[in-house]
């Protein structure tokens, strides 16, 4: 019983180790120097303008939402493509239904207006 | 993988290509004939509920106790089939009267529906799953439809609130729950309920961490002390319907999981896990009644007494040891489906009139609508106990279960419990009958509720009057599910 | 003809008919259930012609199959101590009916609890079937609550609910009982049946368990009975139900814990209740004794008469607690059957002398002067002779005197229990004096003296009041004067019972 305990607390302490490593090397290691753009937001090489906490416009949420389904969509069409000869006309249809779900999606959000940019 | 193995899953199947139907077709029905996309849910669920029924016919014919398919994921046997019929249950009747809830109060009526029914086909998913994988997916495929379903009068600051309280507490639990399950997998190497028994070996600490998180999210589905707090807010700013739904369908399936998760993979040689459900059955029935007597609102109310109603069904895994104790769970669940669903209805009849959900804003209602007040009547002795209504019965066999295990102590506990729960249940009583109504005038019931209401009545009545048809298919419930 | 079935559900029908009047035809309402209440007296009255009055076991069974899955079956049947009490019932029920027809407030939903109160008490009564008992036993709370909370007086929804809360609890710790004695027969052959449970005794022997079980049914009956210290809903209850329901609830409901005491308590746990006979003996005597000095303080009619219940449901207990302690020790057989003679004679005299207590105080107060307090009256039996007649009867009935039905039962009682248990016996015939002297110093103070001059135009008993009186005032007397007809049927179930008991 004891050894169990021991078996979670030593998974614990590895696993804290594990996030702590990495960034206690860095502070030790690192070279530093401060200069006043370095506290500036990174913003992929432009210079930032406006407040970081400007209100989005609540469309950009369904944008953005349609954006993930179709993107993780994907990732199920890959495998799926690797097994497909294996599988045969089971998995076909399989992911035609899959497919007709997500377009029925589409169709939903389309229809609904949530890909109109007003 | 076998297409003929699908045949097992037609109720879900047929639900859920309603559920896409619905929605698709509302993208096409104008405003005034959203209406017939609440009669298509009310119809669909009637192919569903026949296919469970023909497929337990299958089962006998083929005198298998059930079958399991797609790698054990999946079980269909009679256990799983008396929930998916309560469950669906639960759907039509939610649904019938959200008929004559919603329009006028949302635009969105076709997505109400379609929630509901991906709501019902969750319910069903639960009640077969096998796996700790199809489990966590098919309770977060319930829990996301009703947070939605919870919160969906946007302009009601109210359900605002119910939606997104019962959505952190649902996501939390569930984590922990997640958590837990991949404990078990850790400790297991295998996410099948029928693996896990097996390989869970001498339980220690890990056992039992992994049990008591995985706790937490059944806890959450069926109102357990201590993850019950969503409960009186949720159930008090929910659309009434929804909350009724809330109140049956979830909480039902809940326990079927449990079950199943608890009688199939947690050995109780190796886990004594009844001892610990006995501790939180006390706590669940105690609490739930304590806090109960003093609310005024009928919808909180109701949602104390369910909590404390999951109370008195964790008498029965506490009790597991009886044969009475599955067959009491079964039972009571479906005395609950009818007299739960029937008290909220009436509520929904009662706030109707008076705009309020306050008890005593329901004065007089006996004398507005006699047969309204009457079916209240039953519905509250019935949730109290008392005879000849299905909540008595249902009681008798979970006492009985206690009995049977040794538990007096529990049984005694419950016998307080009622009869502490009979002051706020008489309470509305006092109200319907005892007081003198606010405003005179007999009072409109809309054609969708007036048949809900009858299902309810007589489904509590008969049930209580003729228990027999239901006892004997959960006596069989039981012996396929625990030998 | 399944005689016992029919009378069992005529009121239920009765009620069902009720639902479906207009609420408005409240004449045709009053009319309708007063015929149901009619003909299911006349139903139990051919009960009697079929009744093998040689036979002390339980006859006349009607059963069939209700819930086999778990041996509950619907099983009706009568020996000596129900029929009596049936007979009381269904009467009382018609007379109560026939009283209420002054009631304007809600008449059909009063008449519709009415009927369904009378199936209730009658299956207490008639079920061989634990769990059939237990269905009825609840039945009788819910129109009782409805008719103390609708049409009671001022402190009416108090005193429902605490008539409710309290009879709950005590049929709960029932069920637990039951259950205890059903999982005690062996497994596959568990049953619900009361015949064979008796026959079984399935927890005798087992120590704790048969305690517990015993102290289940004791709080069940005895909240109902009610005995000392367990009376304090009755009061509340009495004084405020309606006239009607009080009549029902002290002619019938009470005897309903002692009829559990007679046919459960005595031949389930003969050694339990043996052991603690004495315990409940010296109850029943704080009964006996703390029911009449009470009574005796009251200036309220209606709760002087409510706890003269207390005091006269004494005597029963102390009966009953005699014949138990009576229990393995045959040269008392005799005794012990004639204290239950006298048990099941005072639950009778009981029902009818106090049904007939508070309909006359009913017809005084609830008509004509709305006002109860024994104060207020004087000299009333110059003013209304017929009812001063009727009135001084019941009340010298109450109190025992010779030649009414009061003095059979409290005769056999004292006889039968003073060579079991003496000294409890000397104590509650102390009671008796009490009695006697609130009985006669209540006549004096509304009957008797001067005539109150608010009162000196009230008019008299009319032909509906007179019905519904003179009825038990003549059962006062006949079995008073000639009790062998009832006791030769009561004794059946007396002599059975302590044959078992031996």
């Amino acid at each position: 019983m004891p050894l169990d305990w021991a078996y979670v607390a030593v998974f614990a302490l590895v696993g804290a180790g594990m996030a702590a490593l990495p960034l206690g090397l860095v502070w030790l290691l690192a070279p530093r120097s401060h200069y006043p753009q370095k506290r500036v937001a990174y913003e992929s090489g432009i210079i930032p303008f406006g407040e970081a906490w400007s209100q989005f416009h609540v469309r950009y949420y369904l944008f953005g939402l349609a954006f993930l389904l179709f993107d993780i969509e994907v990732i199920y069409i890959y495998p799926w493509a690797v097994v497909l000869r294996e599988l045969g006309a089971f998995a076909f249809v399989e992911m035609l239904i899959f497919l007709g779900v997500l377009g029925v999606g589409l169709a939903y959000a389309w229809k609904k207006g949530a890909l109109e940019w007003v | 993988m076998n297409w003929a193995d699908l045949r097992w899953l037609v109720p879900e199947l047929v639900l859920s290509a309603a559920a896409v139907l619905l929605l698709v077709a509302d993208l096409f029905t104008p405003a005034e004939r959203k209406r017939w996309l609440g009669w298509f849910a009310v119809a669909s669920v009637v192919p569903a509920a026949a296919s469970a029924v023909i497929l337990l016919g299958d089962l006998q014919a083929l005198r298998s106790p059930g079958v399991r398919i797609f790698s054990d994921t999946y079980t269909l046997d009679a256990f799983a089939v008396y929930f998916k019929l309560v469950a669906l249950g639960a759907v039509a009747l939610v649904s019938l009267v959200s008929l004559e809830y919603f329009p006028g109060r949302t635009p969105h009526l076709g997505e109400v529906f379609a929630l509901l029914l991906f709501a019902g086909v969750g319910l069903l998913l639960m009640a077969s799953a096998s796996d700790l994988i199809l489990l966590l997916l098919s309770i977060e495929f319930v829990s996301l439809s009703s947070y939605l379903l919870a919160g969906f009068l946007k302009r009601d600051p109210k359900s605002n609130e119910a939606g997104v309280k019962y959505f952190l507490y649902g996501a939390a639990t569930t984590g922990v729950m997640a958590y837990g399950f991949s404990l078990l997998y850790g400790l297991t190497g295998s996410t099948s309920l029928y693996d896990i028994g097996p390989r869970l070996g001498q339980a220690g600490p890990a056992v039992y961490l992994a049990v008591g998180m995985a706790l937490a999210g059944f806890g959450f589905k069926v109102s357990m002390v201590p993850f019950h707090q969503w409960t009186p807010d949720v159930y008090e700013g929910a659309p009434t319907p929804i909350t009724a739904f809330l109140s049956v369908g979830p909480k039902a399936a809940g326990f079927a999981a449990l079950v199943r998760t608890l009688s199939v993979g947690i050995p109780l040689e190796q886990v004594n896990w009844p001892l610990l459900l006995a501790a939180l059955s006390a706590l669940t029935m105690t609490v739930g009644n304590l806090l109960a007597l003093v609310q005024r609102n009928l919808k909180r109310m109701l949602a104390y007494s369910s909590i404390a109603h999951a109370g008195y069904v964790l008498m029965a895994l506490a009790a597991w040891r009886s044969p009475w104790a599955l067959q009491g769970l079964l039972y009571y669940l479906l005395a609950y489906l009818f007299m739960n669903l029937g008290a909220f209805f009436v509520a929904m009849v009662a706030a109707d009139a008076t705009g309020s959900d306050e008890i005593p804003d329901h004065a007089g209602l006996s004398q507005r609508a006699p047969w309204v007040a009457a079916a209240m009547a039953v519905f509250m002795l019935s949730l109290t106990g008392i005879p000849p209504t299905a909540g008595f019965f249902g009681k008798f066999y979970l006492f009985a279960a206690a009995v049977d295990a040794g538990l007096l102590w529990l049984a005694a506990l419950a016998v307080a419990n009622s009869v502490v729960s009979l002051y706020y249940y008489v309470g509305v009583l006092r109200a319907l009958y005892l007081m003198p109504p606010a405003t005179p005038g007999p009072l409109p019931v809309p054609a969708g509720l007036r048949a809900g209401l009858l299902v309810a009545l007589v489904g509590t009545l008969a049930a209580g009057l003729y228990p027999q048809p239901v006892v004997l298919f959960v006596e069989t419930a039981r012996r396929l599910l625990t030998g | 003809m399944p005689i016992l079935t029919i009378t069992l559900f005529l009121p239920l029908l009765g009620a069902l008919v009720v639902l479906f009047l207009p609420r408005e035809d409240a004449d045709r309402i009053r009319r309708v259930t007063l015929g149901f209440a009619l003909a299911t007296f006349v139903a139990s009255l051919l009960i009697l012609p079929r009744f093998e009055y040689g036979r002390r076991e339980i006859q006349l069974i009607e059963q069939a199959a209700w819930i086999p899955a778990v041996g509950i079956q619907y099983k009706v049947g009568v020996d000596g101590l129900s029929l009596v009490l049936v007979l009381l019932t269904t009467l009382l029920t018609v007379l109560s009916v026939l009283y209420s027809f002054r009631e304007h407030h809600r008449v059909k939903e009063y008449n519709l609890l009415f009927l369904l109160l009378e199936t209730g008490m009658l299956g207490v009564f008639f079920a061989l079937d634990f769990f059939l008992f237990y269905v009825f036993w609840e039945l009788t709370l819910v129109p009782m609550y409805f008719l103390i909370g609708i049409w009671g007086g001022p402190r009416r929804e108090y005193a429902a609910i605490k008539f409710f809360l309290y009879t709950l609890v005590g049929s709960l710790a029932m069920l637990l009982g039951i259950l205890l004695l059903y999982f005690h027969l062996p497994a596959g052959q568990r049953t619900f049946d009361v015949l064979e449970i008796l026959r079984q005794r399935p927890l005798a022997g087992t120590g704790l368990l048969a305690q517990l079980a015993f102290w289940g049914f004791f709080l069940s009956f005895a909240i109902k009975v009610p005995m000392w210290p367990f009376h304090t809903w009755l009061p509340d209850a009495h004084v405020e139900a309606p006239t009607a329901g009080s009549v029902i609830l002290a002619a019938i409901l009470l005897k309903l814990g002692t009829y559990g005491f007679v046919r459960f308590s005595l031949p389930l746990f003969p050694e339990v209740f043996h052991q603690h006979a004495l315990l409940v003996a010296g109850l029943a005597v704080v009964g006996v004794i703390y029911g009449a000095l009470v009574a005796m303080a009251q200036t309220d009619l209606k709760k002087l008469v409510a706890y003269s219940s207390v005091n006269h449901m004494g005597y029963v207990m102390l009966a009953v607690a005699a014949a138990a302690y009576a229990y393995g020790r045959p040269e008392l057989a005799d005794a012990a059957a004639t204290a239950l003679n006298g048990a099941t004679m005072e639950m009778l005299a009981h029902g009818i002398i106090t049904g007939a207590l508070f309909l006359v105080v009913g017809v005084i107060y609830d008509d004509r002067t709305h006002t109860r307090g024994v104060e207020d009256f004087g000299g009333l039996w110059a003013v209304l002779p017929k009812y001063g007649a009727v009135s001084i009867t019941a009340m010298f009935a109450s109190l025992g005197l010779p030649g009414l039905m009061g003095f059979v039962a409290e005769f056999l009682i004292f006889v039968g229990s003073f060579s079991i248990i003496p000294v409890f016996t000397a104590l509650a015939a102390l009671g008796v004096v009490i009695t006697a002297a609130f009985f006669l110093w209540t006549i004096q103070r509304i009957f008797l003296g001067p005539t109150n001059p608010r009162w000196a135009h009230l008019p008299d008993l009319d032909r509906r009041e007179m019905w519904t009186l003179v009825p038990l005032v003549v059962l006062m007397v006949v079995f008073g004067v000639y009790p062998k007809p009832l006791l030769d049927i009561i004794n059946l179930t007396s002599s059975q019972l302590v044959a078992m008991l031996r």
